[in-house]
C-alpha cells in the first residue's frame, strides 16, 4: 500500500447501538476490515446512539439530544465510519435539519456530516481499496438499503467490494431498489404492511438462488434474517463487513 | 359540529392486505406505470435540470400566489371569461351549483377532477336535481359502482375487468363482455350521448397561465376536449395553486408530467383553453367560468416547511413507486389524495387531528421523493408532519414511553451497558421459548422472529480483545 | 370581505420568500432531421405518418380515404386544405365544411381533415389552433382525423413552440398526440375511448 497523503491513517469507527448490542461480530468485522485497509481503528467509547429511531418517529427534542450527545463523542475524530448507511444518512442529511433551531450546533453538525462515511463508501472512494483480500465460497445477493441507494446515494461500492471477494458468486435480486419493508418504527406500528413487503423480498432473495443475503445495514438484516427463519430458509443474512472480513 | 373520526390507516391498511387480489392487481399496474415512466425519463438527459426548473417556478410562484392570481384573474377576464372565488368547499360547491341552475343547467359532464373529488360536487350537484356524468372512463365506471377513485390518475385501477364487465351489463343492458375494447366501445357510446345532450361541462385545471389566462387541461382520453368543446357553458375548478406565471413554463411542465403520470412523452390531448367561444367560431362555450379555491391552500402556502406541498402536479408518480400504497391502494388512505403525497396533503387540509397518523404509514423508503417531477422532498415534509403531530401530543403513549426511555438510557453508556445486558438476557430468555414474547416484542414476532442473542455487546468485546492486544 | 379579497389577503400576509423566478430555458439547439423524429415519435404515439411530396400529397391522400372505406369528410376552412378538396371529391368522398356541421352532423362524417399550426418532432405532437372555419370538433368526433401538415412547421422541442409565443392566443390551442386513448380497465391499452381510433398525418415537403 502507498503512503497516498490524502489517504486516511485513522478512523473513528461508529459501530451503532443495534451493532454495538446485537450484532458484535459485524463491528469486530468492520474494525478488522479497516485495519486489513491500513487505517488506524478507535472506537470512542462513550458513543451510543444517533437518535434516528427518535427522529424517524417524530420525537425531534429526544433524537436532538442524542445527536448533541454523538457530536460531542466524535469532535475530535479525524474521520468516522459506519457499518450502516442508514446512521450515516441521519448524522449526514438530518442532523442539520434535526439542529436546524440552534445554528451553533447544525454548523458542528454540517461540518461532522462532511467526515462521515458508511463503511464501504469509506474503503472505496476514501482509501481506495476494492480488493480486501477476503474469500467467500457462497452465492451472495445484495440488498441495496433504501439509505444505501437513495439517502448516501452510494453508487456500486458495496458491489465493488464484493466482486473482489474470492469464490463470491454475486447473484441479482429482482426488485433490488424496492424497500425491504424495515423502516423503524414502521416494523412494529405496520407491522402487517411491513411483513407484506418482507415477504416480496424474501420470494426475490430465494429466487435468486443466492446461500446469504447482504447488505450494508443491520437494521434490514436483523427484519430479513427474522423473516428467514419465521420461514424456515436455509439462506443466511450477512453484514458485508462480514463478508469482507472472512479468509 | 362534531369532529370527523380520524383515519385508522393501520386498520384500513390490514384490510386491504386481507384481499391479496387487489394487491396483485395494483401492483401489476404500478409496476407497469414504472416501466413506462423509466424509459422515457431516461430519453431526457436534463431531466434533472427540468425537475430544479419546475420546483423553483412552483416555490417562486407559491411565495407570490396574491400576484399571479390577480393576474390571471385579470387575463382570464379580458379574455371573456369570469372568475369567482372560492374560501372553502362550500362555497366552491354553491358557486359552481348557483352557476348550473341560472342557466337552466339539469345535464352536467364532468372530467376528470381531483379538486371536485376533494370538494364532493357530485352530491351537491345531484341533490340540487341535476344529472352528472363522470366522462373519464375510469371515473364513469366508479360513478357507476358507486366507488370511489383509487389512483390519483388511474382511478379505476383496484377493479377486474369481470367486475367492470358485470356492472356495464347491469347499467347500460348490455352483453357482459370481456375484451376491454369491447367494454370501452359500450361505455363510448353511453357518454358520447350524454356529452351530445349536455348543458353544462366541469373540469379540473392542470396548469393555469397568468400571463395569458390560459387554462391547461392534460388528458388522454378526448373527454376534457368535448367537455370544453359541446356544452354551452364551461365551469372550470382549479386549487389556487395551479398558477404558473409564463406560457413557456408549460414546456417544462408538459414534459415532466406526461412522463411521470403515465409513461407517455405527451398525453394524447392538452387543451390550452383561453376564454370562451369566440365571434365566428363554430364550437366552444359560449361562456367560461373559473373557479379559484382555497379550501385550506392558503394556510399551507403561509406554512414555510409545507409550502412545498403545493407543487404537486398531481402526476401520481409518488403513489406508483411506493410500497405502501401499492399494498394499500388508496381508499387506506381516507381520502382522494392518496400516496406519500396523501399522507402528506391530507393531514394538512383536514388537520393532524384526522389524518395525523398518515405521515407515519411510511418505512421512509425515498422512493417518492426520488420520482417527485417536481422534486418534492416528500420523505423530509413526512418527517416533519410526525414531528408536529409528536409535539402536538398525538403520539402513543407506548411510543412516547419507549421513546423516551430510549433516550434516557443512550444519553449515558453506562445505562446503555447496563439496559444492553437485561435486554441480551430477555432475548435469551425469549429464544429458548420459555415464556410468551411481550409487548411491543409481539409486535415484531407477529411476522418475524427475533434475532439470536449474541453473548456480549460489541464495546464489551472490543475492550477485552484491546486488553489482549496492548497486554497488562 | 369578500372571498376574493379574503383569500388575497391570507395570500399577502405572509414573509416574501427568495426563490426568483428561473429565466425561461433557452430552446435546445438543432435536433438534426426534425421531419424524421416527428414522424417517428408520432408513430410510436400510435398515429400514422406519411411523407408525401407537395405536388403528390391530394391524391394520395383521397386514394387513402377511399381506401379506408370514409364516405364523407368534414374539413376545416384552410388553403392548404383547397387541394385536397378537389381530389376527394374526384375520388367519390362527400366534403363538408366542418364549421357548418352540428355536433350530430360531425359524428356522423367518417373523417375530420385539418392542418395543423405547428409541430413538435420531440414527442410526435400536433398543434391545432382552432378559430371561425375551424371548429374544435372537428379533429374530435370523427372516428378518423387527418392532419395535413407542411414540413416546414415542425420544430424539434416544446420549448421551441412556446419561446415564439403568439401576440394572442386562440379561444383553442389543442396539442395532439396520437389517438385518443384508455388504460383504465386492467391498464389494456385501447384505442377510441372518446376521441378518434385513428390519426392520420400528411406531412407535405
Amino acid at each position: 500500500m502507498t503512503g497516498d497523503p490524502a489517504r486516511p491513517a485513522r478512523a473513528a469507527l461508529w459501530v451503532t447501538c443495534l451493532v454495538d448490542q446485537l450484532f458484535p461480530q459485524v463491528g469486530e468485522a468492520a474494525a478488522a476490515v479497516l485495519r486489513r485497509a491500513g487505517v488506524d481503528v478507535d472506537v470512542p467509547p462513550g458513543q451510543t446512539c444517533c437518535g434516528q429511531i427518535a427522529f424517524n418517529d417524530g420525537f425531534w427534542p429526544e433524537a436532538a439530544r442524542l445527536a448533541r450527545k454523538f457530536l460531542d463523542d466524535f469532535a475530535d475524530a479525524p474521520a468516522v465510519v459506519a457499518p450502516s448507511a442508514s446512521c450515516a444518512t441521519m448524522v449526514r442529511e438530518f442532523y442539520p435539519l434535526l439542529l436546524r433551531d440552534d445554528p451553533p450546533t447544525a454548523a458542528r453538525a454540517r461540518a461532522l456530516a462532511g467526515r462521515t462515511y458508511e463503511l464501504t463508501e469509506f474503503l472505496v472512494d476514501r482509501v481506495g481499496v476494492t480488493d480486501l483480500g477476503a474469500r467467500f465460497p457462497h452465492r451472495v445477493a445484495y440488498h441495496p438499503s433504501c439509505h444505501a441507494l437513495r439517502g448516501l446515494r452510494l453508487r456500486d461500492q458495496p458491489r465493488r467490494l464484493l466482486g473482489a471477494v474470492r469464490d463470491l458468486e454475486l447473484r441479482e435480486l429482482a426488485g433490488a431498489e424496492e424497500c425491504c419493508g424495515f423502516g423503524g418504527m414502521f416494523a412494529v406500528t405496520f407491522a402487517a404492511l411491513s411483513g407484506s413487503m418482507l415477504q416480496a423480498k424474501l420470494a426475490a432473495v430465494e429466487a435468486s438462488g443466492a446461500e446469504v443475503v447482504t447488505s450494508t445495514d443491520c437494521s434490514c438484516l436483523m427484519h430479513l434474517a427474522g423473516g428467514l427463519s419465521r420461514r424456515g430458509s436455509p439462506v443466511r443474512a450477512v453484514h458485508i463487513a462480514e463478508i469482507l472480513a472472512a479468509r | 359540529m362534531t369532529r370527523p373520526a380520524p383515519i385508522d390507516f393501520v386498520r384500513n391498511a390490514e384490510a386491504a392486505l386481507a384481499n391479496p387480489a387487489l394487491h396483485a392487481s395494483v401492483r401489476r399496474a404500478m409496476v407497469r406505470f414504472r416501466e413506462l415512466q423509466r424509459a422515457v425519463i431516461g430519453e431526457v438527459p436534463d431531466w434533472q435540470d427540468l425537475r430544479e426548473y419546475a420546483h423553483r417556478v412552483k416555490m417562486h410562484t407559491l411565495a407570490h400566489l396574491d400576484r399571479y392570481l390577480e393576474q390571471l384573474e385579470a387575463a382570464v377576464t379580458a379574455a371573456g371569461g369570469r372568475v369567482h372565488w372560492a374560501r372553502d368547499a362550500g362555497e366552491a360547491r354553491r358557486i359552481i351549483v348557483d352557476l348550473v341552475r341560472s342557466h337552466g343547467g339539469r345535464a352536467v359532464v364532468k372530467s376528470k377532477s381531483m379538486t371536485s373529488e376533494e370538494i364532493e360536487l357530485n352530491e351537491a350537484l345531484q341533490t340540487a336535481g341535476c344529472r352528472v356524468v363522470e366522462t373519464d372512463l375510469g371515473e364513469y365506471l366508479l360513478q357507476l359502482a358507486g366507488d370511489r377513485p383509487a389512483h390519483l390518475i388511474a382511478p379505476a385501477v383496484h377493479r377486474s375487468r369481470d367486475d367492470i364487465a358485470r356492472l356495464l351489463a347491469r347499467h347500460l343492458g348490455v352483453p357482459v363482455y370481456d375484451d376491454p375494447r369491447d367494454l370501452t366501445q359500450v361505455a363510448r357510446e353511453a357518454l358520447r350521448r350524454a356529452f351530445l345532450g349536455a348543458e353544462v361541462g366541469i373540469t379540473g385545471v392542470n396548469f393555469a397561465v397568468a400571463e395569458t389566462g390560459t387554462l391547461v387541461i392534460v388528458e388522454n382520453e378526448g373527454n376534457a376536449r368535448l367537455t370544453t368543446t359541446l356544452p354551452p357553458v364551461h365551469i372550470a375548478l382549479m386549487g389556487l395553486e395551479k398558477v404558473v406565471p409564463r406560457l413557456a413554463d408549460l414546456a417544462v411542465f408538459l414534459t415532466l408530467l406526461p412522463r411521470a403520470a403515465t409513461g407517455q412523452r405527451m398525453s394524447s390531448y392538452v387543451s390550452l383553453v383561453t376564454g370562451p367561444r369566440r365571434a365566428g367560431e363554430a364550437d366552444g362555450p359560449d361562456q367560461l367560468h373559473l373557479v379559484i379555491l382555497d379550501n385550506g391552500r392558503s394556510s399551507i402556502a403561509a406554512d414555510p416547511v409545507m409550502a412545498e406541498a403545493l407543487a404537486c402536479i398531481r402526476c401520481g408518480a409518488c403513489l406508483d413507486v411506493c410500497p405502501v400504497f401499492e399494498r394499500t391502494a388508496g381508499h387506506a388512505y381516507g381520502s382522494v389524495y392518496s400516496g406519500p403525497i396523501g399522507a402528506v396533503i391530507t393531514p394538512l387540509l383536514r388537520g393532524l387531528d384526522v389524518a395525523g397518523r398518515l405521515p407515519f404509514a411510511s418505512s421512509l423508503c425515498g422512493a417518492c421523493g426520488e420520482i417527485c417531477p417536481v422534486r418534492i422532498d416528500l420523505p423530509r415534509l413526512l418527517l416533519e408532519l410526525r414531528a408536529r403531530v409528536v409535539g402536538g401530543g398525538g403520539a402513543r403513549l407506548t411510543e412516547r414511553a419507549f421513546v423516551r426511555g430510549w433516550t434516557a438510557v443512550m444519553a449515558h453508556p453506562s445505562r446503555l451497558r447496563v439496559a444492553g445486558r437485561l435486554a441480551r438476557w430477555v432475548l435469551r430468555v425469549l429464544w429458548r421459548g420459555r415464556l410468551p414474547v411481550p409487548f411491543p416484542l409481539s409486535a415484531w414476532t407477529r411476522v418475524r422472529d427475533l434475532p439470536p442473542p449474541p453473548p456480549a455487546a460489541f464495546r464489551d468485546l472490543w475492550n477485552t480483545s484491546r486488553r489482549k492486544e496492548t497486554g497488562p | 370581505m369578500s372571498a376574493r379579497d379574503e383569500i388575497l389577503a391570507r395570500l399577502r400576509a405572509r414573509a416574501p420568500s427568495e426563490v426568483l423566478l428561473p429565466p425561461v430555458r433557452p430552446p435546445a439547439g438543432p435536433a438534426g432531421d426534425v421531419v424524421d423524429l416527428f414522424a417517428r415519435r408520432a408513430r410510436d404515439a400510435g398515429a400514422e405518418v406519411v411523407v408525401v411530396p407537395a405536388s403528390a400529397w391530394p391524391a394520395r391522400l383521397a386514394e387513402n380515404l377511399v381506401g379506408r372505406g370514409v364516405r364523407m369528410a368534414a374539413v376545416w376552412d384552410d388553403p392548404v386544405l383547397s387541394p385536397a378538396v378537389a381530389s376527394l371529391q374526384e375520388a367519390g368522398v362527400a366534403v363538408v365544411h366542418a364549421a357548418g356541421q352540428t355536433p350530430q352532423q360531425l359524428d356522423a362524417c367518417d373523417a375530420g381533415l385539418t392542418t395543423a399550426d405547428a409541430a413538435v418532432a420531440v414527442s410526435g405532437t400536433l398543434v391545432l389552433s382552432c378559430g371561425p372555419g375551424r371548429p374544435r370538433a372537428a379533429s374530435l368526433l370523427p372516428a378518423l382525423h387527418v392532419a395535413v401538415l407542411p414540413a416546414g412547421r415542425i420544430v424539434a422541442t416544446l420549448d421551441e413552440l412556446l419561446a415564439a409565443r403568439p401576440a394572442s392566443l386562440p379561444s383553442a390551442l389543442t396539442l395532439v398526440t396520437g389517438p385518443s386513448r384508455t388504460a383504465d380497465i386492467e391498464l389494456v391499452p385501447v384505442r377510441g375511448v372518446h376521441g378518434p381510433t385513428d390519426v392520420m398525418v400528411v406531412v407535405v415537403g
